[in-house]
């Protein structure tokens, strides 16, 4: 017997010395943030190396005799001639609902200081974007929160809409707010049991920002309850370029997550003008050839890859993507915006001069659209917001000319008139997203002509009084509008006297 | 490694390809390319013999496992590593000892840039890795 023993004995003895291959080579140079390796001759695109101080990097350029990394993570502690192992595994990280409420660092290590993330999956950070067999148009509606937006450029799930403009625009306040609405949406949705009621949860990655801007976007997160449906991934501006590079793939990886297990996920990258920045500095340093404004050759690839990955998926959930560009002086032109439009399903265009002006959020109604939202917009909001686009439109030009001369016919008077209380309606304080139903109301008090007699400078007054109204009152017929989502004859009847009734009681 | 100047890397490249006979290298022909280089002086001779010894030491390597090992070798061992390396690879490996008694117990063995470990040492690494 003791030799069947002996034996199995033996072969286990054989199996734990069995030799591990390992693909190595020898650090030649590092700088910024870049180690170029001479050896690693299996290594594979963007595959992630073991440096010998626990940092990783990964391979993005394979050279005949050489391999050059970015390094993610301490880059103080190497040194030339040490050495580099490949692992055989493409970067990823932790996924799921454990991250929920945490902000995380482009690898998904907790940076918040509450503990360790018990993530029970991981997602590689680079993944090729849904096919087309699987993709579904977008027809389901994703509420900003923001009138502008949702009655004239509505968002779709599964949607890409780009959020543009100038530094100090209110770019990241139009993000926010809308992450602030989905968890105000979820918190009612969910409490009130409807089993066909999907949620969204929100993923905000901060690329190349100050790290006192990302804790400004976690208060006010915080602050309005929204942070326990959200993922904040921060690779603030003193992190090294290599983080900020993957940041919004991380998140996007995080994102799709919720996406292939049945829920619907929002990111928003804010923002990509400063990706590829990082980008541009990593392919300098790893001597790529450079181009316009130089940018690599890839710069195009490196934001539609990204953003191909936002989707609606048949059968399964959807990822909807806000990235953030910033513009110089208004600039659409640029190689970056450009390049961004392109690959986006239609932008807001923020404007600095409307901003100044008092007009915030300070969206511009010519220059913005939406091309696939429409087929998601609520038939309540088509109702009684159907027209408002193109009104604005004409307003703005009229207002143009209405400054050359003072001698205008009636019609155009009172056009101009219109036009002027709707752009005071769609006034908007940060961080305060408006139910669509609410909306519904205050823009049906609009057709109706209920702001009529109110004077310009006090419509903002006057509908801050008609949604407090609307808030504390009808409570009933906003859930009736929430929950029908258009408007028939027995809801119009009580709309209008809804609205005549705050309008009876409004003293101006 | 490229030392980044596209003439000398390229001169030192080709300077490789004259010392090898039958993919391996030649210590008549490298000492044939050396004359040369004494002779003809190529702009900056210097840069181009470090870029080639670079590329004839990756070159015997690629030829070579290096086996280290703590405490004593069998002469068996050693051929055996050779000879299985040379049908891995499907080129001509030899082997040669050397000792390291850091690894505790076991082989470490390097061919080119490719390690097998089965040291003590490093099984250790791993488990201090895993947990
Ligand atoms: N609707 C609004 N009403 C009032 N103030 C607003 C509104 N939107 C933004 N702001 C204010 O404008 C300032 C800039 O906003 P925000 O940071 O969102 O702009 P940004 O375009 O993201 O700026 P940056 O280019 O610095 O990232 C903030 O102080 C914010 O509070
Ligand atoms: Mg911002």
């Amino acid at each position: 017997m003791s030799t069947v023993l002996e034996q199995i004995e033996q072969q286990i003895a054989r199996l734990s010395t069995k030799a591990v291959r390992k693909n190595t080579g020898t650090i030649r140079a590092v700088a910024d943030g870049v180690a170029k390796i001479e050896g690693l001759s299996d290594v594979m695109y963007n595959e992630m190396v073991q440096f010998p101080a626990g940092a990783i990097g990964i391979a993005l350029n394979l050279e005949e005799d050489e391999v050059g990394c970015v390094v993610l993570g301490d880059i103080s502690t190497l040194k030339e001639g040490d050495e580099v192992q490949t692992t055989g595994r493409l970067l990823s990280v932790p996924v799921g609902r454990a991250l929920l409420g945490r902000t995380v660092d482009a690898l998904g290590n907790p940076v918040d200081g509450k503990g360790p993330i018990a993530a029970k999956e991981n997602y590689p950070v680079e993944k090729i974007a849904p096919g087309i067999i699987v993709r579904q148009s977008v027809s389901q509606p994703l509420f900003t929160g923001i009138m502008a937006i949702d009655s004239m450029i509505p968002i779709g799930r599964g949607q890409r809409e780009l959020i543009i403009g100038d530094r100090g625009t209110g770019k990241t306040t139009i993000a926010i707010d809308t992450i602030i609405n989905q968890a105000k949406i979820n918190k009612v949705g969910l409490a009130s049991g409807d089993p066909k009621f999907r949620p969204v949860y929100s993923i905000y990655v901060a690329v190349g920002q100050k790290n006192s801007n990302i804790v400004r976007t976690l208060v006010a997160l915080e602050a309005a309850g929204a942070l326990e449906y959200t993922i904040i991934v921060a690779a603030p501006a003193a992190d090294n370029p290599a983080n900020q590079y993957l940041a919004p793939y991380s998140g996007a990886a995080m994102g799709e997550w919720f996406m292939e297990n049945g829920m619907d996920a929002l990111i928003v990258y804010d923002d990509l003008s400063k990706h590829a920045v990082a980008y541009r500095q990593i392919s300098l340093i790893l001597k790529r050839p450079s181009g316009r404004e130089a940018y690599p050759g890839d710069v195009f690839y490196l934001h539609s890859r990204l953003l191909e990955r936002a989707a609606r998926l048949e059968g399964k959930g959807s990822l909807t993507a806000l990235p953030i560009i910033e513009t110089l002086a208004g600039d659409v032109s640029a190689y970056i915006p450009t390049n961004v439009i392109s690959i986006t399903d239609g932008q807001i265009f923020l404007e600095t001069d409307l901003f100044n002006q008092g007009i915030r959020p300070a969206v511009s109604v010519g220059l913005s659209v939406s091309r696939v939202g429409s087929a998601a917009q609520i038939k309540a909001t088509k109702q009684v917001g159907g027209k408002l686009k193109g009104e604005l439109a004409q307003f703005r030009e009229l207002a143009a000319f209405a400054q050359f001369g003072s001698d205008l016919d009636a019609k155009t008077k009172a056009q101009l008139d219109r036009g002027s209380r709707i752009v005071e309606l769609f006034k908007q304080p940060a961080f305060n997203p408006i139910p669509i139903e609410l909306q519904v109301a205050v823009l049906f008090a609009m057709q109706k002509g209920f702001f009529e007699s109110v004077d310009v400078k006090k419509i903002v007054a006057a509908a801050q009084s008609l949604k407090e109204f609307f808030a504390t009152r009808k409570d009933a017929l906003l859930a009736e509008i929430r929950n029908r989502a258009a408007l028939d004859q027995d809801l119009e009847t009580k709309l209008q006297a809804a609205c005549a009734e705050w309008k009876g009681a409004f003293t101006a | 490694m490229a030392t980044g100047n596209k003439q000398i890397d390229a001169l030192a490249r080709q300077f490789l390809k004259l010392s090898l006979v039958e993919g391996s290298v030649s210590p008549e022909h490298v000492t044939g390319v050396l004359a040369y280089v004494e002779k003809h002086r190529p702009p900056h001779a210097a840069a181009v013999l470090k870029a080639y010894r670079r590329l004839i030491a990756a070159e015997i390597a690629r030829g070579q496992a290096v086996v280290e090992h703590a405490g004593p070798i069998d002469p068996g061992v050693l051929s055996a590593i050779a000879a299985t390396m040379t049908t891995r690879y499907r080129r001509p490996v030899t082997s040669i000892a050397r000792r390291n008694d850091a690894l505790l117990a076991g082989l470490r063995v390097r061919v080119g840039d490719d390690v097998y470990e089965s040291s003590v040492a490093g099984q250790l690494g791993a488990l201090a890795d895993a947990v």
